[in-house]
């Protein structure tokens, strides 16, 4: 039977090729990712290593603990000094890393817009190579303040040369370094593309603006176990710091990095999932159909002695075959796609990636999805195809049976009601977890159409064929007949496409609320301008620079901060108060928020049954614990649980790290004006402040957004290519069904163009259908998602009605080439083979 | 309706009916295909069921073969009764008991002629004989075609392969749809003649539908259907004494 299966395969491969197609696509996509965070998880893994392989013991604040104030240290010279003195300690140093700066280009501005991307790293120099992890490699270390070596790889890619003057841009300001020479970092200068320089500790920590060292680098003595001096270390520490092995510290750095990148594992494993969801439906067709076509087969066999139950294995044998050749080609795939994807992030970022392997998840997840999809999908025809009776081996014409499409409608009436219950319950009902019923609600639902679709296609082909047949004569309404007589299978394909349809419509209508509702923001706030720190905060002394510049009535500051209230930490928003009200609006709360004064403002979510305008709550901040006076209610819009003023904010947190600086204009300046005043103000000291108009930080705002709906649309391109696979294979399926039909159309006397054009016809139909439901069903859920998200500030409600139009055009597209293939064969057929054919 | 018995010399009964009613469709469009049929095949024996179109022979044999279920009656294969069995019991009966012989389509399209003539038995997981199947290949001269699929065969050869697998796994009864409908005379009259062969040499019993005199002359004992009742048997037929029975029934 197993040898059976294996010969049905491969006797016709041909009418197996889309589904293997479609299969491989979506274990492609899995494989892909897999294999590409395989890649980056090895690359950084060796930088992990690279960075501590040369010290033994690192001693370092606890990554438990609380964060301390901003410009304290946690370990200082007497730390150091007790650290030598531990048992097994051979040599100790302080050590200073500062990372949150830009190192500017020779003009003076930052590499990239300073944007992202690697970072520079400025890092205290003690001259010993293994403390440091560098080797001098050309030149000399630096020993006066103000004085700095550099990689060499940056040394080379900056263009610059011993004795050179760079610029370190950073919170205090532009700090100037002079190169005095260049090192080697590990073994291999292996960066994954990030600037180093070293310079003496003093001039570190004017930069970092801090008085200590943030960590102790240590080598143990010859033959001494790094565990039993780390243990032994700990005693003499200050509170929050730990001791931890080089080897450790490793592996906590790799396990932190892989567990981000099993985030992004999973993200592309839902969109494979709807991508092998989409992938089913061909599967369940063309199962289906080849099952119609082999009945005379399958009865004989039948007839001969094979159980039903037999009948049923071997298809289901058939089906594994299919998926294990599709799981292997689709693995094959994703790893050329890995491959090309790695090589072209390589190219802009430099050495980023560890040798790019198959790893065993990828293999694990690409061959369990694919068999397993491609099982449950054949299970339904399997089932059918055991059931067929020995007698139709005997009868000559093959009759489809049709069952009523009753039961379907039922079935799928009743998962769509269900799905729009929950649905709704899910988005009003302020239930724990409402995105679990939502999510549910929205699958069923969806399914629900599918099955329905079915119904609704009987009668409108029926309706079609007036349109059809005014527009394309014969070859229309042969078309809408074709449609009608296998409704089940034509909204199969049609639904598969309507699934992809769907989730873009709902990502589109969302994404266009989302840009609406930014219109309306920053079209009814007070500021004119925006100013924001690109890769780190705004410091102080750019705010007061803004503030002296001719035509700025005010510019108002926002923070952010933790506190603990009640043993668990919460989020904390710092403002200007008495000017940001005009920019806020009601989105800050029930009043206005320069009535904020002392008190502290809280969410409803936070306030909860306990709480209520009037109590007092206490906080605990890093400078100091304050008792508050709850003064009033505030809104979503704000983003964190609790509000209050900047000195109280002050207070509490101590030095407050500057978000965003929104800034008003002076009646009877220009913006643009005083945009550039500003701008030219900070250059020299402060270029990493960029200063934005309303409408500037508008744009930038939606473009994330339009990146957002690309990406997510690039994700949903391999389910719906899939989709428009579908329409292709159910075609071309349908062809080799119809062979004899074909015939006798051409033998009485219908062109070749004509057969051609009803084969087109039936596609796009069955594209635009789908689309069509799907965007109906898009758009409605979208809507609804948007709507009862109004109160967490998503205002704007907007129908992305060109969007929408596009997606038509590219439906009608998307039949037209989907139809070549089939339509051509159609066209050929040889008018007498195609009578003789076997039904 | 007569009950047709065998001669005496013949004991062993492979198949038989009594009572036999089958009826297709509803309401106006009911037909009754077999309207009470008692018979008895008898063991190596070549029977031939004759009738023109609409006799009920293919119903006949479809039932007896246990492809199809009687409306009313009994029937059984070799001595078991096999109208009280489900579904599956009787799959299992016509797996161990019964070969086929269609009118076309009788092979498997993706396996070649020797997988095709070892079939049943690879279904039922039973060993091959391997000498018996030597001499049913020598015998139908099917020697160089075992390694060609259907599509590579002509039609002679096709229902030569289907004759070697029914003859190979030595079932109880064969029972041929016209087997030699679709060919040419010569290529037809090989087949019937290996056919009767396997009858005189093997003690083989087979049951035939046919509607060509010539064909039915090959057998032992003809039963002649009309309107679904046995309505005359002939024993050592030949084709013109066939033909003047055949002009006497019909439209």
């Amino acid at each position: 039977m197993f040898r059976l299966a294996i010969k049905n395969v491969r006797h016709n491969p041909r009418r197996l090729i889309l589904t293997a197609i479609a299969v491989a696509l979506g274990v492609a996509l899995v494989s892909a990712t897999h294999i590409f965070t395989g890649a980056l998880s090895s690359g950084f893994n060796a930088l992990f290593n690279d960075i501590y392989d040369s010290v033994d013991v690192i001693v370092e604040p606890d990554p438990d603990a609380e964060d301390l104030p901003l410009g304290t240290s946690a370990l200082h010279d007497e730390d150091v000094d007790a650290v030598r003195g531990v048992d097994g300690v051979a040599t100790a140093e302080g050590s200073l890393t500062f990372q949150m700066g830009v190192l500017l280009d020779a003009d003076g501005g930052a590499p990239g817009g300073g944007q992202g991307g690697p970072p520079s790293l400025v890092i205290s120099w003690s001259g010993d190579a293994d403390l440091d992890g560098a080797t001098l490699v050309d030149g000399a270390g630096p020993s006066a303040p103000g004085e700095a070596v550099i990689d060499v790889d940056s040394f080379e890619s900056r263009k610059l040369a011993i004795g050179d003057t760079v610029g370190y841009a950073s919170e205090v300001g532009v700090t100037e370094l002079t190169i005095t020479g260049t090192v080697k970092f590990g073994d291999n200068n292996n960066t994954q593309g990030a600037t180093l320089l070293w310079a003496p500790i003093d001039t570190v920590r004017t930069i970092a603006a801090v008085d200590g060292f943030d960590s102790i680098q240590v080598l143990v003595a010859d033959g001494a176990d790094p565990n039993a001096v780390a243990e032994g270390i700990a005693p003499v520490l200050p509170d929050a710091t730990r001791a931890i092995t080089a080897e450790d510290k490793v592996k906590e750095q790799v396990e932190q990095f892989d567990q981000a990148l099993t985030y992004v594992n999973i993200f592309t494993l839902v969109f494979a999932l709807i991508a092998l969801f989409v992938g089913a439906y061909i599967i369940v067709n063309t199962f289906r159909i080849i099952v119609t076509q082999r009945t005379r087969e399958l009865g004989l066999l039948r007839a001969i002695g094979m159980k039903g139950s037999q009948v049923r294995n071997m298809i289901l044998v058939e089906a594994v075959v299919i998926g294990f050749v599709a799981a292997t080609l689709g693995i094959l795939m994703g790893w050329v796609l890995a491959l090309g994807l790695t090589a072209l992030i390589e190219v802009g970022a430099g050495d980023l990636f560890g040798p790019t392997t198959i790893p065993p998840d990828a293999l694990i997840w690409g061959y369990g999805l694919g068999m397993v999809v491609t099982l449950v999908a054949a299970l339904q025809p399997a089932i059918h195809a055991a059931r067929i009776a020995p007698m139709e081996a005997l009868r000559e014409s093959g009759t489809a049976s049709r069952k009523p499409l009753k039961t379907r409608n039922i079935v799928g009436g009743a998962m769509g009601l269900i799905g729009a219950v929950l649905f709704v319950i899910g988005l009003v009902a302020g239930l724990p977890n409402p995105a679990v019923y939502v999510g549910l609600g929205a699958v069923l639902l969806i399914l629900g159409a599918t099955l329905l679709a079915a119904q609704v296609l009987v009668p409108l082909a029926y309706g079609l064929r007036g349109v059809l047949s005014r527009v394309f004569g014969i070859d229309g309404k042969l078309a809408s007949n074709n449609i009608r007589r296998e409704p089940r299978r034509s909204a199969n394909t049609a639904a598969a496409l309507m699934i992809g349809v769907t989730l873009l419509a709902i990502i589109s209508t969302f994404t266009a609320s989302l840009k609406s509702t930014i219109n309306d923001a920053f079209g009814s706030s007070e500021a004119d301008m925006y100013a924001i720190a690109l890769s780190t905060f705004i410091p102080q002394g750019a705010v007061d620079i803004i503030s002296e510049t001719e035509g700025v009535e005010w510019a108002g500051r926002e923070a952010q901060g933790v506190v603990t209230y009640d043993g668990d930490d919460q989020n904390l928003w710092i403002m200007d108060s008495d000017v940001l009200g005009g920019v806020y609006g009601d989105q800050a709360g029930d009043r206005d928020l320069s009535e904020l004064g002392d008190g502290v403002w809280a969410t409803p979510v936070f306030l909860g049954e306990d709480l209520a305008v009037g109590d007092e709550i206490t906080l605990d901040g890093a400078a100091s614990t304050q008792t508050l006076e709850i003064t009033g209610v505030a809104g979503d819009a704000i983003g964190a649980p609790l509000v209050v003023n900047w000195p109280t904010g002050e207070e509490l947190i101590g030095q407050l790290q500057i978000v965003q600086v929104s800034i008003a204009v002076e009646d009877g300046y220009e913006v643009a004006d005083v945009q550039t005043a500003i701008m030219d103000a900070l250059a020299t000291e402060y270029p990493l402040v960029d200063v934005q108009t309303a409408d500037q930080t508008a744009q930038f705002a939606k473009g994330i957004i339009d990146i957002f709906l690309n990406i997510i649309t690039v994700m949903l391109a391999a389910a719906l290519i899939i989709a428009v696979l579908g329409v292709a294979n159910t075609l071309l399926l349908s062809v080799t069904e119809r062979t004899r039909e074909i015939g006798l159309l051409r033998a009485v006397g219908l062109r070749r163009s004509s057969v051609w054009r009803m084969i087109t016809l039936e596609s796009v139909v069955m594209a635009l259908f789908g689309t069509v439901l799907g965007m109906i069903l898009g758009v409605s859920i979208g809507s609804a998602l948007v709507i009862s998200l109004e109160d967490q500030g998503i205002t704007g409600f907007s129908i992305p009605w060109f969007s929408l139009i596009i997606y038509t055009v590219i439906a009608i597209i998307a039949g037209i080439v989907a139809a070549i293939w089939p339509a051509f064969r159609a066209s050929r057929l040889d008018i007498l083979k195609a009578i003789a054919a076997d039904g | 309706m007569t009950t047709v018995t065998p001669d005496s010399a013949t004991l062993q009964i492979a198949a038989s009916m009594r009572g036999g009613y089958k009826d297709y469709g509803f309401g106006d469009a009911a037909v009754r295909a077999l309207n009470g049929i008692n018979v008895d095949i008898a063991r190596g024996e070549f029977t031939a069921i004759m009738g023109p179109s609409g006799s009920g022979k293919s119903t006949l044999l479809h039932t007896l073969a246990g492809l199809d279920r009687l409306t009313a009656g009994e029937s059984s294969i070799a001595g078991q009764v096999i109208t009280s069995l489900n579904e599956a019991q009787v799959t299992q009966v016509r797996r161990d008991n019964i070969g086929f012989v269609f009118q076309a389509f009788n092979l498997i399209p993706s396996l070649n002629g020797r997988e095709n003539i070892t079939l049943p038995i690879d279904i039922a997981g039973t060993k091959l004989d391997k000498d018996w199947f030597d001499e049913i290949i020598g015998i139908l001269g099917l020697g160089d075609r075992l390694t060609h699929l259907p599509a590579e065969l002509s039609g002679g050869q096709q229902q030569r392969v289907a004759v070697a697998r029914a003859l190979v796994s030595r079932p109880e009864i064969i029972f041929a749809d016209e087997p030699s409908g679709n060919l040419d005379s010569k290529s037809g009259a090989e087949l019937l003649g290996f056919m009767r062969r396997a009858v005189k040499e093997f003690g083989q019993t087979i049951v035939m539908v046919t509607h060509d005199p010539t064909a039915a002359s090959y057998s032992d004992r003809i039963l002649f259907l009309e309107d679904g009742v046995i309505v005359d048997e002939m024993r050592e037929p030949t084709a013109e004494r066939v033909l003047d029975r055949m002009k006497q029934m019909g439209h």
